[in-house]
């Protein structure tokens, strides 16, 4: 049976939970459903965002993703672009 | 008044050329906080370490892209860059303003910014350099609202594309780049705005191959102009070339003082596949070797033109450093139809294609180029559906060994996995 998208949201939001670092990839969450393809978990990732449920995290050149109470400030910790 | 000592900063100021010091002291006149700028660089130079902090949250709702987050790491001493954030506006096609809406532009970042700007980035966009959290969200109505333009990319985002000014003024442009560019922003807007790979990728269009937006140096994918058939000719305005009655490259050196037109020296000599040659008073070209480099059209604009048969080249992976140094584009498809009336379908599909291979197969913040280096470039091609020719080889091989797949030997073959499991171990 395929996952439904609430079950891919759950998932990724416990992948985010879970995650030693606050920021992840979106890789990260491909894992998530195995049988979609990445631009389908990107959709829904960034359906999380509009939603208020995960939020971007910029270092400038890669965008990553978060839940938005593990960021505490604008304090990134990734010297990086 | 400079409101703080800066005397290595002003080391920068005495040499003969522009100095980024004396552009920062002036706007520091009207904008008090750049002298924060200089301040906070000039203990930088002194610390030898960066005091700039990367990343962060800012950005304006609904976009996950255009504004680049900078902070002080010593905001008490220098207030005015405590925040220092980008914002990238996308460019129009070809880059034409009108002063009005440059101006528009102008009094925009004056009233919400540092009023220092950089046109234009790498990307393409125009760069306002400069500016606080909270202002973000009210200089992103009035530029959509107001100016009607938009935020250009930034992050894991598709970066604004941008193209050369092609037909608009160019008759060397065999495709319409400012139309195929227009074309793919408005197709790709939440790609733009929104994070949508492991990774930033561009598109940079050159009608071409003078390349005037560098496609083949800074673009994941560069499509540039090319012709199938041969190199129009006009005999008649060759002579004239010669004669000296026209001037070469159109009279772009003509102040210089370079001695009489040299055809064998300007032109024959310089062709990089020495495909041309006179016979008599006639040039010839073999244009089954010539690779399209433009070279003698520049030289010759009168005498010769691109050829009728016209679309595009698409070169694949070029970046700047980070992980593996700077590496140009590779060329794999030589020739593609460059086409309005299917709405760019052809191009589209190319790049649904590497996107959805790139995403699952690239590592995180690995360009695509990358992705074909590591992974290699026959590889690469089988995903593009793309069959092999000469022109994809680099140089000839170094191993011995030749893999072949099961579909490419007629009857292929069959091999039972658990009967070889008996005799080897895994
Ligand atoms: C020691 C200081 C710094 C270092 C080593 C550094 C390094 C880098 C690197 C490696 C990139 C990525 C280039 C690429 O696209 O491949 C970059 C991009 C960038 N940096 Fe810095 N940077 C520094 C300071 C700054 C400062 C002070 C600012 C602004 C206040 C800044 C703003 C940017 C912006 C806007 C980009 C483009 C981001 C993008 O790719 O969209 N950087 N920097
Ligand atoms: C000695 C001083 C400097 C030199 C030689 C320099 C040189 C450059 C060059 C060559 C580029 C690439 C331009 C392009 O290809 O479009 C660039 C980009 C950039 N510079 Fe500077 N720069 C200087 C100072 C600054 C300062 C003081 C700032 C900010 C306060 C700054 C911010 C940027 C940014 C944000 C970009 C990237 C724009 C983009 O995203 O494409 N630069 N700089
Ligand atoms: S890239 Fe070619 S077509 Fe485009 S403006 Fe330059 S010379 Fe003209
Ligand atoms: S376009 Fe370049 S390769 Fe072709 S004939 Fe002219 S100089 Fe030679």
């Amino acid at each position: 049976m395929a996952m439904s998208i609430e079950e891919v949201e759950a998932a990724m939001i416990a992948k985010a939970t879970k995650a030693p670092k606050p920021q992840l990839y979106i890789k990260d969450f491909y894992k998530c459903d195995p049988d979609r393809k990445p631009r389908e978990i990107k959709n829904i990732a960034n359906k999380l965002v509009s939603k208020g449920t995960l939020m971007f995290w910029s270092s400038g050149s890669t965008t990553m993703y978060a839940l938005p109470s593990r960021i505490k400030d604008e304090e990134g910790d990734e010297g990086i672009n | 008044m400079a409101k703080h000592d800066t005397p290595m900063l002003d080391e920068l100021e005495k040499g003969p050329w522009p100095s980024f010091v004396t552009d920062l002291k002036r706007q520091a006149e009207t904008h008090p906080d750049c002298w924060d700028i200089l301040g906070q660089l000039e203990l930088s130079y002194r610390d030898k370490i960066t005091h700039w902090k990367h990343g962060g949250i800012v950005g304006v709702f609904g976009y996950g892209g255009g504004i680049v987050g900078r902070y002080s790491d010593v905001p008490k001493q220098f207030p005015g860059v405590e925040h220092f954030h980008t914002v990238r506006i996308a460019q129009p096609s070809g880059m034409y303003y009108s002063s009005k809406n440059l101006r528009g532009l102008m009094d925009l970042w004056d009233k919400y910014g540092s009023g220092m700007t950089n046109m234009h980035g790498s990307t393409g966009d125009m760069i306002l350099l400069g500016t606080r959290t909270e202002n973000l969200e009210p200089l992103f109505w009035d530029l959509t609202h107001d100016l009607k333009q938009d935020l250009g990319g930034s992050g894991s985002n598709l970066r604004t594309p941008s193209c050369c000014l092609g037909e608009s003024r160019c008759e060397w442009a065999c495709y319409d780049a400012q139309d195929l560019c227009h074309h793919l922003t408005m197709h790709y807007q939440d790609e733009i705005h929104r994070p949508a790979f492991p990774y930033k990728f561009k598109f940079k269009f050159s009608a071409c191959a003078n390349d005037c937006v560098a496609a083949i140096a800074r673009s994941d994918f560069a499509v540039i102009g090319t012709w199938k058939d041969d190199i129009q000719m006009d005999q008649a305005a060759v002579k004239e070339y010669i004669a000296g009655n026209y001037p070469s490259n159109a009279g772009a050196h003509k102040d210089g003082d370079w001695g009489a037109f040299d055809i064998k020296k300007e032109v024959i000599d310089l062709c990089p596949t020495e495909c041309m040659w006179m016979e008599g008073d006639e040039l010839k070209i073999d244009n089954s070797e010539c690779n399209r480099c433009m070279h003698c059209i520049n030289v010759m604009p009168r005498a010769l033109r691109p050829g009728k048969e016209k679309g595009a080249t698409i070169c694949i992976g070029a970046k700047a450093p980070i992980l593996d140094g700077a590496q140009f584009a590779t060329m794999i498809i030589p020739f593609i139809k460059i086409s309005k009336e299917s709405e760019y379908e052809e191009v589209i599909d190319v790049i649904e294609k590497i996107w959805d291979w790139w995403m699952e197969v690239g590592k995180n913040r690995e360009r695509v180029g990358e992705t074909m280096q590591r992974i290699g470039l026959p590889t690469f091609l089988s995903v593009m559906e793309v069959e092999p020719i000469p022109q994809h080889v680099k140089e000839p091989r170094s191993n011995p060994y030749v893999f072949w797949k099961e579909e490419e030997i007629p009857g292929g073959w069959e091999r039972d996995v658990v009967e070889f499991r008996k005799k080897h171990a895994a």
